[in-house]
């Protein structure tokens, strides 16, 4: 083999590799039970498929190459048939080779079906956890069931779970198609409107697993992202403790004033922040704000800075999305920020 | 004539039919006995004190001059026109020799004189209620009447206030505010007047308000006590006397558990209608609001308390009993109907009842000592509830008629309900329950509902249209002890008015295209219509004048949710508008317009 | 021969390049007012026809979305988000007057709505001015107007999926299928 062209294969392979190393969205890097599931059917399917691959390549390179001896080149107009020896072994190649893939075929489509069903299972155990998650453009609703009504907490954009535990994920949307997918831990889940479509999942390890809605839903299908938070059992029942409280009071004079911000805008319009008086349903509930990674379903870090960007101008990094563009005046937008993001 | 004679008059009167009915009752097994002593608390005097008549919601008259030989010949005596053009759903009050009305906003209070011919008026008082609040009001900016207690007139205004008014001179004295119509409540209930305190419930369950009954002292106007309809028991006043009949409506801080976080502040449960009061027993009884919103998919869980009867002790307004009959509504199917009361022999026992015709269809017979079910039968078209399971006072819903977010058609009865707040009258003579009720089925689809304060937190589109039959209405008379109906007249449009039934064995009740009638109390059949200006939903009512003759009172002047197509001037292509009611309605505005006018009838 | 055809093909190009020109302001998408003003109590719409001293003549005001088929659309989202349809349905009325109709009590050029939208009116209509940002409005503006079909039909919003609010085929039958 020449050294460029081995070169340029080295480099296609190391690129082609670097795929597997990143765990950050990835179905490669599986961190709950379906995903490992399927993440084993993918490898297999890489493996088979890549080796058949290899194969076929080498069958359709392997006569440039190859300097066929003892036989005369024949002239095209004395011969026009391949002899019945060659039609036979010919025959043969080629029935065998169908065969092979035939069987081959039947072998991936068994262990897809196996593998699918695996996934989605029959019933999920008792002990299940039931959120249902809501699509709507472009962000997500959570809501944590409850038998108990009063310990039913609803949330937005961001989901945790304790490990080993299965996760029953109702889905629902308010307007358009949307799918819920969370590359590390399952497959992808239409949420359709007027239908409740179900799938679960259990997460294996800790971590932070990012998502993404996976069926073009609008303007900004792109950035309609979500946060699957893995953790330990007693951590995710502080964390459920802690989002069932209303939000905190507001203790300075600064976060009493962006308090007031919050109401006397159009803010209460969209948002609810329980505690106060604020119940709009329209858009994310911000109770516990703070305590989340991101914003604006997954586009920003939840920072200061990027908060008050996303409040002033929405449209710039969302175009097109619902928040409506509120006028603040610039007296009142770093005492709103503050109060929001001490909403822990 | 001078009061002694009439005072004896009335006695013997009191006294021949007393023995009358003692006599029937001891022969036909079981039913009422000696009605006036003890149902009706305050001697029937020919007067008309409070909206429902007496304590007990009755809604009977004593008065049998006009009785179902003579009814034929009513003619009309005198009117009067308030000049208004919403929904006039009151009841006329006739206290000493003054008839007092109430109108839909501006909500005026106008006396007047009945010793003079053709009634001119004395005095009129308004109240300067808020313009606004109509924007608040559901279902048309009606007032459903006052009461009179101690020389003074109590009611209500749109914009959240009650008021007292002096009855000889008009003059205002004392104005209370009580909520605010920014958070979108409203008032249009008559007020009771119980032991000195002015019971006084807010409206606005499709606004999201949180739901109350208020006790004002009625001297001076103060707010004694307030029991909300939701939230944790100490606003709801339930303490350690709270005794519910059962299981399901026990548990402690119940108005928060059965709710998502926060979601009771805003879920409804308001006492927008009728209240009933038994002086034996010191328990007045009321029902609350449907929840909010409409998409019930928004608030799981049982949402006490509302849609539930209260019995609570006037003095304090602690709840001894409550019993919710539509835990997590999901039709609109407010519990704010009328409570009779009525002691009846039930399966051969004497028992003290409320008979309570729910928006859910059903006419619930209930013990008022304890809140026990004892029947639960269907006196409309019902598809989505099979029975009332008694021994747990469970709702046994059809889930296929199960509403959310989603689209659910055909379901019966529409949100209106078999009965809405028109409220029936009971004959302690016949025994029966008189029911102007409705015959509605609806297609339902649950949305997203928004809260913002102020502004309506429904959630559905909705589209409704007439039950089986073809007619929207009927007036059914309903044998309680036996839980039947025993006739029944249809109507081509709900029956939206109250009906007064009298000692002369005669029912009256309005249709909304404008024909006021009168039926044989016992066999249903018409005696005398009469066409007024406009369709009726009011109330009913029958006095004995100055000169001693017995008339029959009612407002004329359509309106309210039913007629809001007409007295709010709404387009009929679309079906979805007032909730719903204009798809059902849409012929009504060539039926009548609108136009309030007081009519008077009486005997020539 | 050939001189003929190319007139025609400029001639049909140029009849598509300007019926192409016709969708442009359908199309726009300004997703991003700047700046954005909360609305304020306007005071451009005449509400009577009345004009004492004879007739004069008063600039009109338009709305700066007519025709653009985005804010009609964001229109009819905001009707329902803001409670719009809680009173006044879709379009009939309820506790509010209908929105489709040809007697308008404080008129219905679109400078009224705005004024009626942004200041309240004494019978009970809310004042949203001081809260929403004045695009809103103009976009519910355009959205009501389309109600009345005075928006150009290729920008009104395609039929909702929701159940159709048309009164005059329902009636009750149990078990038909629906």
């Amino acid at each position: 083999m020449k050294p460029r062209m081995a070169a340029s294969l080295a480099l296609g392979l190391a690129a082609f590799c670097s795929g597997c190393a990143v765990s950050y969205q990835s179905s490669v890097d599986p961190a709950g039970t379906q995903a490992e599931q399927i993440a084993v059917l993918w490898w297999f399917f890489l493996a088979l498929l890549g080796a058949i691959f290899v194969l076929v390549m080498a069958f359709a390179v392997w006569p440039l190459f190859h300097r066929h001896r003892g036989v005369n080149p024949e002239a095209l107009e004395e011969r026009h048939e391949p002899s019945r020896e060659t039609e036979r072994k010919l025959g043969r190649v080629v029935g065998w080779a169908s065969g092979i893939t035939v069987l081959i075929l039947l072998a991936l489509i068994v262990i897809s079906v196996i593998t699918g069903r695996a996934t989605a299972g029959s019933e999920p155990p008792r002990d299940h956890l039931a959120i249902e998650v809501t699509g709507s453009q472009w962000w997500w609703s959570v809501r944590y069931v409850n038998d108990d009504a009063s310990r039913i907490l609803t949330t937005a954009n961001e989901i945790h779970v304790p490990v080993g535990r299965t996760v029953l994920i109702r889905g629902l949307s308010h307007d358009v198609i949307h799918s819920f997918w969370i590359p590390n831990l399952q497959g992808k889940r239409d949420l359709i409107p007027s239908r409740v479509t179900t799938e679960w999942f259990q997460a294996s390890r800790p971590g932070r697993y990012r998502g993404q809605c996976a069926e073009f839903c609008g303007l900004q299908h792109a950035k309609m992202a979500l946060w699957v938070i893995a953790e330990p059992s007693d951590r995710y029942d502080a964390w459920m403790e802690n989002q069932l409280k209303p939000a905190a009071a507001p203790s300075t004079p600064d976060t009493q004033a962006g308090q007031q911000v919050f109401l006397s805008h159009a803010c209460v319009f969209c948002h609810t922040i329980r505690g106060t008086s604020a119940a709009g349903q329209a858009g994310p509930d911000l109770t516990h704000l703070a305590s989340r990674l991101t914003i604006a379903a997954g586009t920003l870090a939840n920072t200061k800075g990027n908060l008050a960007g996303w409040i002033t101008d929405p449209q710039s990094i969302k175009p097109g999305n619902h928040m409506a563009t509120v006028p603040l005046r610039s007296e009142d937008l770093q005492p709103l920020v503050d109060y929001l993001e001490s909403l822990q | 004539m001078r009061s002694s004679e009439r005072l004896r008059t009335l006695e013997g009167r009191l006294h021949a039919s007393c023995c009358r009915m003692l006599r029937t009752a001891s022969l036909i097994f079981g039913l009422v006995f000696c009605g006036m002593c003890q149902i009706q608390n305050q001697p029937d005097d020919g007067q008309w004190i409070m909206a429902a008549k007496n304590y007990s919601s009755t809604r009977f008259s004593t008065l049998d001059q006009i009785n179902s030989g003579n009814a034929a010949t009513l003619k009309l005596a005198w009117t009067f026109s308030t000049g208004l053009t919403k929904g006039h759903e009151a009841a006329p009050l006739i206290v000493n020799n003054t008839m007092y009305l109430v109108t839909p906003w501006p909500n005026l209070l106008y006396a007047l004189d009945l010793t003079k011919p053709g009634a001119p008026l004395k005095w009129k008082y308004t109240p300067h209620a808020s313009r606004s609040s109509q924007g608040t009001a559901c279902c048309d900016v009606v007032n459903r009447g006052a009461a009179y207690y101690n020389g003074r007139i109590y009611y209500n205004t749109l914009d959240v206030h009650t008021v007292a008014v002096d009855a000889n001179t008009g003059r205002e004295i004392w104005k209370t505010q009580l909520g605010s119509i920014d958070d979108g409540e409203s008032i249009t209930m008559a007020p009771i007047v119980v032991k000195g305190k002015v019971l006084v419930g807010n409206s606005g369950g499709e606004f999201g308000v949180r739901g109350w009954l208020a006790a004002l002292d009625a001297d001076t106007g103060k707010i004694v006590w307030r029991a909300y309809s939701t939230g944790p028991d100490k606003d709801v006043l339930i303490g350690p006397s709270f005794k519910p009949f059962y299981a399901a409506d026990r548990g402690k801080d119940l108005g928060v558990k059965s709710w998502p976080a926060d979601a009771w502040k805003i879920g409804g449960g308001s006492a927008w209608s009728w209240i009933s009061y038994d002086p034996d027993l010191d328990l007045i009884y009321y029902g609350t609001s449907n929840a909010g919103p409409w998409n019930a998919d928004q608030r799981p869980g049982d949402n006490k308390w509302t849609s539930t009867l209260f019995a609570r002790r006037p003095e304090t307004g602690e709840a001894i009993w409550a019993y919710q009959m539509n835990p997590h509504d999901e039709h609109d199917y407010d519990g704010v109907n009328e409570n009779v009361l009525a002691d009846l022999n039930i399966k051969g026992q004497a028992r003290k009842v409320l008979l309570h015709p729910d928006r859910n269809g059903r006419l619930y017979v209930i013990d008022r000592a304890t809140g026990e079910v004892l029947s639960a039968e269907a006196f409309a078209y019902v598809n989505t509830s099979t029975s009332v399971d008694l021994k747990t006072g469970h709702l046994n819903t059809v889930p296929a008629k199960s509403t959310g977010l989603k689209t659910v058609r055909d379901i019966c009865p529409a949100a209106p309900g078999g009965k809405d707040w028109q409220p029936s009258a009971f004959s302690p003579k016949t025994g029966w329950l008189y029911l102007p009720h409705n015959n509605l089925c609806m297609d339902f689809e649950g949305l997203q509902a928004n809260y913002i304060s102020g502004t309506p937190y429904v959630g559905a589109n909705v589209r409704m249209y007439a039950g089986p039959g073809g007619n929207r209405g009927e007036f059914t008379a309903w044998d309680p002890a036996n839980a039947r109906a025993v006739w029944s007249v249809k109507e081509t449009f709900p029956a939206w008015s109250g009906a007064l039934v009298t000692a002369g064995d005669v029912v009256f009740y309005g249709t909304m295209d404008g024909w006021f009638k009168a039926l044989d109390a016992r066999t249903g059949k018409l005696l005398w219509q009469f066409k007024t200006g406009s369709g009726i939903v009011g109330q009913p009512v029958s006095y004995r004048g100055p000169d001693n003759k017995q008339y029959i009172a009612i407002f004329a002047g359509v309106g309210g949710w039913s007629g809001a197509v007409v007295s709010g001037g709404l387009n009929t292509q679309d079906g979805s508008a007032a909730l719903g009611f204009v798809n059902a309605m849409t012929d009504l505005p060539q039926h009548t317009n609108t136009g309030g006018t007081l009519y008077v009838f009486s005997l020539p | 021969m050939f001189f003929r055809s190319r007139n025609l093909l400029l001639a049909g190009s140029g009849a598509a390049f300007v019926s192409l020109l016709a969708g442009c302001q359908r199309e726009k998408q300004e997703l991003r007012p700047r700046p954005a003003q909360v609305a304020v109590y306007g005071d451009a719409a005449r509400e009577s026809e009345i004009q004492p001293g004879g007739p004069q003549t008063q600039a009109a005001v338009n709305n700066p979305f007519y025709s653009n088929a985005l804010a009609i659309s964001e229109g009819q989202r905001l009707f329902s988000w803001y409670n719009c349809s809680g009173c006044h349905a879709n379009g009939g009325g309820a506790i509010g007057p209908p929105l489709i109709k040809k007697d308008w009590i404080y008129g219905g050029e679109p400078a009224n709505l705005f004024d009626t939208i942004v200041k309240g009116r004494p019978n009970g209509m809310p004042a949203w001015g001081g809260r929403i940002p004045e695009y809103q409005v103009w976009q519910l503006v355009a959205y009501i107007r389309s109600l009345n079909g005075e928006q150009p039909k290729s920008a009104t919003p395609e039929r909702q999926d929701h159940i159709e609010t048309n009164p005059e085929t329902l009636h009750f039958e149990e078990g038909a299928n629906r």
